[in-house]
């Protein structure tokens, strides 16, 4: 790509928030018609970076230029004037209202005062046609559509908006394979049409395919910025890794060894043909004691829905589920009494935040702890006991959890299940969001559960995750088993393709 | 920050910590604040006398305000609790009046109380309905009951016990404070002191968290809305004992005072935060609010309005210091 002058620049911008260096001394600029990756482990500085471009963050040090002019942008609604336009990661789109009202949303077209609605249609019908989805009905309701025109109903809104520069912060992480493909070609089209893209993603893949170039964050500095065509996944990981440990690259690289440590061995947990419509159909297998059995599926697999069912939240409609031979009953008290243990796919559903670490530790075990009358000393020592097993910083039971960091929250959510070690440990993306030593920890204690006898049910929708540590792989896609992956190597790459080669066919059976 | 977690710790900003000590303690610095400009600007005002008077006026709303305290920790609410206190009042003096021998009638209005609150809490946590719709209903329905078994009339054959513990004095204390210090008492001591109360706690701070530590957050919640509906009772039974009577209307308009005494008191409405202890600290400035506002000379017709704008400040304040829950 030739040289030309940049649309915006960053030189030299730095952000602290409090004791904390979130970004430091970043040079960074966009050129017209061009992808520009940003990729770093989380915590790298990509979120502020990110912010700071769309005007969420105005208090940075350092300067900014737009088109050649100095800026400092006040608000988002000033960097929308200017023309730079954010995709949330989150989607901020409204599922009741038509396609076109979240295109044209707070800026529909008006005709006396009152919406007009044909103009708006017509409109929206035609970016959409621009955009190469002249199939979708901008009529009907956002949610009879899937996530990715959610997607494309925000680009769509972006681009109306007279956005030059829009920033999409993992845009693909909810999206199917074929979606994702039509985002990305989306994505490079809008690049040949002289707009240009800030993209963020954890997939490495998408970005060396999508962008022309590629900055590496870590540890809130600018690593590198390469061209796309010059480099490779290996060498990204290696950037944002830096040092850091071998766990995570080897997962993200290589296949993993699986094999069935255990034929024959008694199972713990043996689900039957376990059935809830929509969710899952005709799910049957066996877990094994010091088993770790991995459960990939993408996500709205219904593996998730999966755990939920196994810990008593939600009721199959037909199948069995039975724990050392017993039939298992409903309800998380049950489940709990029974040796089963559970940990939420997000730690905000599982956790008290603005309860000290004991009380989230003792709850399920209050009866067992004391008597009528709470003892709290016993809960605190209980706490301490448990959170120092697992390595939770700061070790101080008192402290609320709102104050840890995110893999020190997950840590708490599973220490709470070591006071009684459970027989059965259904943890669902236990490491989601959580930067590479917090995983590594996670997953150490997951492995020294299951060396301690623990059946170790890890539920992911990250292929890392379940590579990381399972000794067998089911895939999940549409609410079935598509696949069962025993004493081979599996890679990241396979482990996809199963998921979403069923889901491919799944499409096309409609 | 947006939901994405970020692996850095979050560190108790001073500010953070100073808005959490606010919101803990304003409630204290506003009743120490409006006793001194009582007792600054009335003679009458500080007086052992008058300090039993307050506590005496607060009374009623002490003992129902135990059990909103509970319903609030759970994120709930109880709209129906004055009504419910008025249908206790006249159940268990419609079988006074009809020779049933004491202390029955004051039993059966306990387990009326106890009953409806049982099908507010039904309606909550099993079939769904938010708690302000079927306890909205459920004040018809006490309102209606009470009017039915007076046809409108007032009942003035009252159980003794009643006429004792709502006018009685002992050792020179009225009974109905002493009544109203317990309850608050057994209470406070439920909430902190036994597995059920930190349930309620965790509960109203997380009910999808509570459940999935194998709390049954349905069971505690429809416990602190027969809870509710029994102080209520409580209430009304020793409250026509203070009247010396019981009209179908009674206690009716105690509602947004007892609801009001507990929120003012910091107790948050949106579950997990809050107590017994801040419970006290509201009904006393809205007795000291009250009492004050009769000891200086102020224009009789504005009292509602300055204790109505006085409670929508505290609401004001506990929905936006609430917003910690988010952070």
């Amino acid at each position: 790509m030739e040289t030309t002058a940049p649309l915006l620049e960053l030189h030299d911008v730095s952000k602290r928030f409090g004791g904390i260096q979130a970004l430091s001394g970043i040079d960074f600029d966009v050129r017209p018609g061009e992808v520009h990756a940003l990729v770093g482990e989380n915590g790298a500085g990509k979120s502020t970076m990110m912010k700071i471009l769309a005007g969420v963050i105005p208090d940075y040090e350092g300067q900014m230029a737009w088109k050649g002019r100095p800026v400092r942008l006040r608000n988002p609604r000033h960097a929308l004037g200017l023309g730079i336009a954010m995709i949330h990661q989150e989607l901020s789109v409204m599922p009741e209202l038509t396609v076109a009202e979240n295109i044209f949303l707070g800026r529909q077209p008006l005709a006396g005062g009152v919406v007009d609605w044909r103009r708006m249609f017509r409109e929206a019908a035609a970016i959409l046609e621009e955009l190469g989805f002249g199939h979708i009905n901008v009529r009907e309701p956002l949610e009879r559509y899937p996530l990715g025109v959610h997607q494309l109903a925000e680009i769509a809104r972006a681009l109306t908006s007279g956005a030059e520069l829009i920033i999409m912060d993992e845009p693909t992480s909810a999206l199917s394979p074929m979606e994702t493909q039509h985002l990305l070609e989306l994505t490079r089209g809008l690049a040949a049409s002289g707009k240009s893209v800030v993209y963020i993603s954890h997939f490495l893949e998408e970005v060396t395919w999508v962008s022309d170039r590629v900055t590496v964050l870590r540890d809130g500095q600018k690593i590198a910025t390469l061209d796309a065509d010059q480099t490779n996944k290996e060498e990204l990981v290696q950037l944002m890794l830096g040092k850091k440990a071998a766990f995570i690259e080897e997962s993200y690289l290589h296949g993993r060894a699986v094999q069935d440590a255990h034929a024959g061995a008694r199972p713990v947990l043996e689900l039957e043909g376990l059935t809830r419509p929509r969710l899952f159909e005709d799910v049957s297998f066996q877990l094994h004691a010091g088993e770790i059995l991995g459960i990939y599926g993408l996500i709205g697999s219904g593996h998730f829905e999966l755990g939920e069912a196994i810990y008593g939240l939600l009721r199959p409609s037909s199948g069995r589920i039975r724990l050392g031979g017993a039939p298992l009953g409903h309800g998380p008290r049950r489940a709990i009494d029974r040796g089963v243990a559970y940990v939420p796919p997000s730690r905000r559903t599982g956790l008290f935040l603005e309860k000290p670490i004991y009380q989230n530790i003792s709850l399920p075990w209050l009866a067992k702890i004391s008597g009528f009358v709470p003892n709290v000393r016993k809960e605190i020592e209980v706490a301490d006991q448990v959170t120092r097993r697992v390595g939770v910083r700061p070790p101080d039971p008192l402290k609320e959890v709102a104050f840890l960091s995110g893999g020190n929250q997950q840590k708490v959510a599973i220490s709470r299940w070591l006071v009684e070690p459970p027989k059965v440990f259904v943890v669902s993306e236990p490491t989601r969001g959580m930067d590479v030593g917090a995983k590594e920890e996670v997953m150490k204690i997951l492995r020294e559960l299951s060396e301690a006898g623990v059946g170790v049910l890890l539920i992911s929708s990250e292929p890392e995750t379940v590579l990381a540590a399972s000794e067998r792989v089911l895939v999940m896609a549409k609410g079935r088993i598509v696949r069962e992956f025993v004493g081979e190597t599996v890679t990241k790459e396979q482990l996809l393709a199963a998921a979403a080669g069923e889901m491919a066919t799944a499409a096309t059976a409609r | 920050m947006a939901d994405k977690p970020q692996d850095t710790p979050n560190p108790p900003s001073r500010w953070r910590a100073f808005l959490v000590k606010s919101r803990e303690y304003a409630p204290v610095w506003t009743l120490l604040a409006l006793f001194l400009f009582f007792s600054v600007y009335s003679d009458s005002f500080l007086t052992w006398e008058n300090m039993g008077n307050i506590l005496n006026q607060v009374a009623l709303l002490a003992i129902m305000g135990t059990g909103i305290t509970f319903v609030l920790l759970t994120a709930q609410i109880d709209l129906s609790v004055s009504y419910m206190a008025t249908l206790a009042g006249v159940v268990a003096a419609y079988y006074t009046a009809a020779h049933l021998p004491q202390p029955w009638p004051i039993v059966i209005a306990l387990l009326v109380a106890a009953f409806l609150g049982w099908i507010n809490g039904i309606g909550t946590a099993y079939l769904g309905i938010p708690s302000f719709m079927v306890t909205l209903a459920m004040s018809l329905i006490a309102s209606g009951l009470s009017l039915w078994l007076t046809r409108g009339r007032i009942l003035f054959d009252l159980p003794p016990l009643a006429e004792t513990l709502g006018s009685g004095r002992i050792f020179g204390v009225k009974w109905l404070v002493i009544v109203a210090a317990l309850t608050l008492l057994v209470g406070h001591l439920v909430l902190k002191y036994t597995r059920f109360g930190r349930y309620v706690y965790m509960t109203g701070a997380n009910p999808k968290a509570a459940e999935l530590a194998g709390v049954n957050t349905r069971a505690v919640i429809t416990a602190v809305m027969v809870i509710a509906a029994v102080t209520a009772g409580l209430a009304g039974v020793v409250g026509i004992g203070r009247l010396g009577s019981a009209t179908p209307t009674a206690f009716d308009g105690m509602l947004i005072d007892a609801i009001g005494a507990v929120v003012l008191g910091g107790t948050s409405l949106f579950g997990g935060v809050g107590g017994i202890p801040q419970t006290v600290v509201g009904l006393l400035i809205l007795g000291v609010l009250r009492n004050g506002l009769d000891q200086v000379s102020v224009d009789i017709y504005m009292k509602t309005l300055i204790t109505g704008i006085i409670l929508l400040a505290a609401l004001v304040f506990n929905i936006l210091f609430a917003g910690r829950k988010e952070a």
